[in-house]
């Protein structure tokens, strides 16, 4: 515990954490998870696809060596998959197996009261633990040292799964009729919400976390990303790449490439042995970058002008 | 309870940034965590906590910028103002910054100090900077007395002044304005009268008192003071504006904005001049934004599909275990249809302009609209609406239907013949029109089908219902075939019917 404290004594401290391991980030996205820690509240992160969101949760849960535990949102999901089931079928077979010793439990009780009265005894054996099946986010709330719980892409989910979300965000606990409510053990756990923004997630819900909006990172930022991400790429090839991306978001494509898709693309090149960026070379890698036919075929014209473009600029440089 | 920040959320709110009290909770506690030291910390701290969307980040971004400038203030306070007109000492740039911090250091009990120190440091700083200022106050025609001995000013004011202390200077003119309620500022033309309220509640009058007195003076040093004091009052004047335009801009733009809103909101649309277009505007998408949360997706449960196995089994136990009662997994999203029919005759243009705003800005929520636009011949504008935005296609709308005279009879017959089929137990039809039918036949057996098919007809009229039967309007006769008949003239009208619409259209 002393060792998370320590790491999460300043943004800055923070943000150095999280450069160790690999995440190179903006002051704002290290101000967030410092807060996060300190003020023991969610956060909702939102922002185009690719930026780096759920990465951030990953990557906190490794700097303060936390188990992650992840709950991917999806339209349907409910309370039996995100909070608990009872196990059906344990409940259905113990009553099968039970049924023969139930005149013993009853041990000759005259009348139907007095029946009832021996069976009250046994309590609500079938709704308690023992046949319970925990799901994320009760497994996030009895972890002993702390957790990252992330749950990935909120805004896939229904607006009722919003709600039953409310009660654990605030409060940290969650109410089971059967049993009570169930507080978080010691230390609550440290919450990251993504959202790609497909809705508008309710107030209520934002109103119980921080809210982070990571951008497209600009060009310095996203040099230093490659560079931790990709450290065997060739400086001059990584100047032009992260030219071109840059260029590229500012056109009018169906699908801009984000910081995974440069990865991806830093990637390739240095498998392909690449140099520097030739028009060819684009062209044929194209679409590592644009996940769009129609997007390929639109930059495919502007290929050339982009690349000499980008290059004399990265000589500049 | 930390002022500052309470009143910077509220100048947040005026502009529009939606702040609950749970979130100004937070945001004190991040102040009490992060401090008021590092200003960007300070900034990125808070865009964290308060603003929620990215359009609230941006406005958060330039509220903050101009609440959070009281730095500036004390960059041009009047010691260093002044030290930096005399280069010829530096020496005494650091005494006078030694001083300064003096000042600053003792803090409340600024007005009990000893004369020697400050008087002192007066007198040097004078030198070098009496000349190039002495221009600026033409009307006194009293001699400069140069630099030398000064008595010690004796209003509370004045010794304010004197004492070169930026940071009590704007807490005591942020504390006077406070006093003054300088937040409640509407328009700009009381920012003359609050500057001068903020003045005498600092204590101008005792101030003006003393330098009239300083005046007439025998004693050297009493006049010397005099023509400080003066000086500094007209810089502090200065301050004071400008304090009271930021909180100006801060305050009062937004609520005179509200004003106007809230005006709007009342005014019959066909009044509302073009240059409120882009207000209306931003109105009707803010409506149609919180009609839209509460009024988010609904599911039904349905009959058939995927058993849900444990949910079934759950269910059933109490039957022991006899499964009778089948729970599905399938929930199916309701999606009915609604057609919006429109006139956009010159006289109701103005109305179908707005209501199909509303409509198409509850994308999110509204179930699939189809509209159509007549005057005299009916034609679907539906895709016209899916290829452009939404005020492109409601000016190409106007344009190419508009202007013709109505004729409601030949707009039903068209609808019969295109999209009648169309029509089943789950659609709305939603008819905005005058029904003034110019004297023709208003085929009222057309709309009598539209009705007996229709899940619900919604007729909406922008006159006022003792209008309905005059003259030319057939309203009466229409009405006997729809199921809600509603005077619709203004935005709190629409958004009346369009609430009530997504309650029960679904």
């Amino acid at each position: 515990m002393a060792a998370i404290e320590d790491m999460a004594q300043s943004a800055e401290a923070v943000r150095g954490h999280l450069e160790d391991h690999r995440y190179i980030c903006s002051s704002q996205i290290a101000t967030a998870v410092y807060l996060a820690y300190q003020l023991r509240k969610p956060i909702l992160i939102e922002g185009p696809p690719g930026v780096g969101k759920t990465e951030l949760a990953k990557t906190t849960a490794e700097m303060f060596e936390l188990p992650l535990i992840r709950l991917q949102c999806y339209e349907g999901l409910d309370e039996a998959k995100a909070i608990y089931e009872w196990k059906y079928g344990k409940q259905l077979l113990y009553t099968q197996v039970l049924k023969e010793t139930l005149d013993e439990v009853l041990q000759g009780a005259r009348g139907f009261a007095e029946s009832v009265t021996r069976l009250h005894e046994f309590g609500d054996i079938f709704f308690s633990e023992e046949f319970m099946e925990p799901r994320p986010l009760l497994k996030a709330l009895r972890e002993e040292d702390g957790c990252v719980l992330l749950i990935d892409e909120v805004d896939k989910s229904d607006h009722e799964f919003e709600s039953l979300l409310l009660e654990i965000l605030s409060d940290f606990q969650v109410s089971i009729p059967e049993i009570g409510t169930v507080k978080a053990t010691r230390e609550p756990p440290m919450v990251f919400l993504t959202s790609n923004n497909t809705r508008e997630i309710s107030d209520a819900l934002k109103r119980r976390c921080l809210h982070l909006y990571i951008p497209f990172p600009d060009v310095e930022l996203e040099q230093r990303i490659i560079n931790a991400r990709v450290p065997e790429i060739p400086p001059e090839l990584r100047r032009q790449l992260v030219a071109f991306i840059q260029e590229l978001r500012d056109l009018d494509l169906k699908k801009v490439p984000a910081i995974s898709e440069t990865i991806d693309w830093a990637r390739t090149l240095v498998l392909l042995h690449a140099e520097t960026l030739d028009p060819d070379l684009v062209r044929e890698t194209l679409n590592v970058v644009l996940k769009f036919q129609e997007d390929i075929e639109n930059v495919q014209g502007e290929v050339a002008a982009l690349t000499s473009q980008v290059v004399k600029h990265g000589a500049r440089l | 309870m930390d002022r500052t920040l309470a009143n910077f959320i509220r100048a947040l709110r005026n502009s529009e940034v939606r702040i609950s009290t749970a979130e100004t909770l937070d945001a004190f506690n991040a102040v009490e965590l992060v401090g008021y030291r590092d200003r960007a910390f300070l900034k990125r701290s808070l865009s964290l906590v308060l603003p929620k969307t990215r359009d609230e980040k941006e406005t958060f971004d330039a509220c903050f910028d101009q609440f959070f400038s009281f730095e500036d203030v004390r960059r041009e306070a009047p010691g260093q103002v002044r030290g930096s007109e005399q280069p010829d000492s530096e020496g005494r740039a650091a005494d006078d910054a030694n001083a300064d911090g003096q000042g600053e250091g003792e803090g409340g009990g600024g007005g009990e100090r000893s004369e020697a120190a400050p008087a002192g440091g007066e007198q040097r700083r004078r030198k070098g900077k009496q000349k190039p200022r002495n221009a600026l106050y033409a009307e006194d025609e009293e001699p400069d007395l140069g630099p030398g001995e000064m008595s010690a000013p004796t209003s509370a004011l004045g010794t304010l002044l004197m004492q070169d202390s930026k940071v009590e200077l704007s807490m005591a003119m942020s504390a006077a304005g406070e006093a003054v309620d300088v937040r409640e500022i509407q328009v700009f033309t009381q920012k003359g009268l609050y500057t001068r309220r903020i003045m005498d509640q600092m204590g101008l009058i005792e101030l003006n008192r003393e330098i009239a007195g300083a005046r007439e003076d025998p004693a050297v040093p009493v006049r010397r003071l005099g023509q400080e004091l003066r000086r500094r009052r007209d810089w502090l004047r200065g301050q004071v504006r400008d304090y009271v335009e930021r909180q100006f801009l801060l305050h009062a733009d937004a609520s005179g904005k509200r004003l106007r809103e809230e005006l709007l909101r009342k005014v019959k649309l066909s009044n509302v001049e073009h240059r409120s277009f882009r207000l209306i505007q931003e109105i009707v998408y803010k409506m149609a934004k919180r009609l839209a949360t509460l009024h988010s997706r609904r599911k039904k449960v349905f009959k058939k599909g995927q058993l849900n196995v444990p949910r079934t089994l759950r269910h059933n136990m109490a039957y022991d275990g006899a499964i009778f009662d089948l729970r599905w997994k399938s929930v199916k999203i309701d999606r009915p249809k609604v057609f919006a029919i429109c006139d956009v005759s010159g006289s109701v243009a103005n109305y179908a302009r707005f209501m199909l705003m509303f409509l198409y800005s509850l994308e999110e929520v509204m179930p699939k609209v189809r509209s159509f636009a007549f005057s005299s011949d009916l034609a679907e504008v539906t895709d016209l609406f899916d290829r452009n935005s939404i005020e492109d296609a409601i000016a190409k709308t106007l344009r190419d239907y508009g202007g013709g005279s109505t004729d409601y009879g030949q707009a039903f017959e068209d609808f019969k013949r295109s999209c009648l089929d169309d029509v089943d137990n789950r659609t709305t039809i939603i008819i905005l029109g005058d029904a003034r039918n110019n004297y023709g036949n208003p085929r009222a057996e057309i709309l009598k089908e539209m009705y007996d098919r229709a899940k619900r007809i919604i007729w909406l009229n922008p006159e006022s219902r003792n209008a309905w039967t005059v003259g030319d309007a057939e309203m009466r006769r229409y009405s006997a075939y729809c199921h809600q008949a509603e005077e619709c003239n203004s935005l709190m009208h629409l958004e009346r019917v369009v609430g009530n619409l997504l309650k029960t259209v679904r």
